[in-house]
């Protein structure tokens, strides 16, 4: 879990930085660039959800 | 040690359907949806009421994306993804109301008393999401067959663009057009079910200090202010990935045949207003 903890953390940051700076650049575009930036969260979120669920049916279902 | 069951628990059976109580969720999800929808649209005016624009609010927002993304065909897929929406916000919302997962009948499991709830959160069940997931994968290859035809779309699927590649991106097609479902359940199941989990610990935490300071009041309120947001945000998720995969599944059409399709696209979007999106 730690270790899957990890990727996605540093996915997730680059991921919001790129977006804040975007906004900063260009702040009309915030609108336009809030759904994909959503979508690829959710798409790095889920790789750490992978090892979540991993985690918890071996904590919990053996 | 907090008790955490990941699959749901059987309540009562009907012949052979066995009903568990995160199905009770989801019905009751539905059924809160109804009733909303019902009341609402019953005594909607075309002036809108202050309830009536806070109900119609998240929906022009997501309606307004799925126009501005989702291409000329919009309007075929949209009440779906709204459904998708409505739906996972309203059981998750659900899930974190008093009473959901917490009152139930008590049960002897190796010694140990725990509680099997009545209700418990709908999506917290991979049954549930597999199902939306399911729903979301045909929806999205009855879309792509019928924007490129049967032999197009299975042309799409097997053979890579320069021909020699086909053996080692066809699997890597397919794979990735299946793993869609997994990564799709998976998701709103891993974070709806690590939300109780989370809420369950945090009570559980907090419990002890009870006597010393009011720490159980505060620290579970601010998870479940987060655990708001996560609903949110999840439902989003999963409509918004849907919506991306139909028009994946459609736009893989439009590359072929780019003429004379743009030419009749173009006053769609010309006219299409900035909805809400900002």
């Amino acid at each position: 879990m730690g270790l899957g903890g990890i990727g996605p953390g540093i996915g997730l940051g680059i991921g919001f930085s790129k977006a804040m700076e975007a906004i900063g650049r260009n702040p009309e575009a915030s609108g336009t660039i809030f759904v994909p930036y959503i979508l690829g969260l959710a798409l790095t979120e889920a790789i750490g959800i992978y090892a979540l669920v991993v985690s918890l049916i071996i904590l919990f279902a053996s | 040690m907090v008790h955490v069951e990941i699959k749901a628990e059987e309540l009562f059976s009907i012949g052979p359907l066995i009903v568990t109580n995160s199905m009770v969720g989801a019905v009751l999800a539905s059924v809160v949806l109804l009733l909303i929808a019902r009341w609402f649209t019953r005594r909607s005016g075309i002036v809108p009421s202050r309830g009536q624009s806070a109900i119609e609010l998240p929906i022009e927002f997501l309606a307004g994306v799925v126009r501005g993304t989702g291409g000329k065909r919009w309007r075929q897929f949209a009440p779906l993804i709204l459904g998708i929406f409505l739906f996972v916000l309203t059981a998750n919302w659900l899930s974190l109301l008093p009473g959901v997962g917490t009152i139930g009948f008590a049960e002897e499991v190796g010694g140990k008393q725990i509680i099997v709830p009545f209700v418990r959160a709908g999506a917290a069940d991979l049954n549930f999401t597999l199902g939306l997931a399911l729903i979301s994968f045909v929806t999205f290859i009855a879309f792509g067959l019928r924007a490129n035809g049967v032999r197009g779309y299975l042309k799409e699927l097997l053979i890579a663009e320069p021909a020699y590649m086909t053996p080692l991106l066809t699997p890597i097609h397919l794979i990735s057009e299946l793993s869609r479902v997994i990564s799709l359940s998976m998701r709103l199941f891993g974070n709806v079910f690590a939300g109780e989990v989370l809420l369950a610990t945090m009570l559980a935490l907090t419990t002890a200090t009870v006597f010393i300071l009011p720490l159980a009041f505060v620290i579970p309120g601010v998870f479940i202010g987060l655990e708001l947001l996560f609903g949110l945000v999840q439902a989003l998720v999963f409509a918004l990935l849907t919506m991306t995969y139909i028009t994946l599944a459609i736009a893989e059409h439009r590359e072929h045949e780019s003429a004379d399709d743009h030419s009749g696209e173009a006053p769609e979007t010309g006219t299409a207003p900035a909805h809400g999106a900002a």
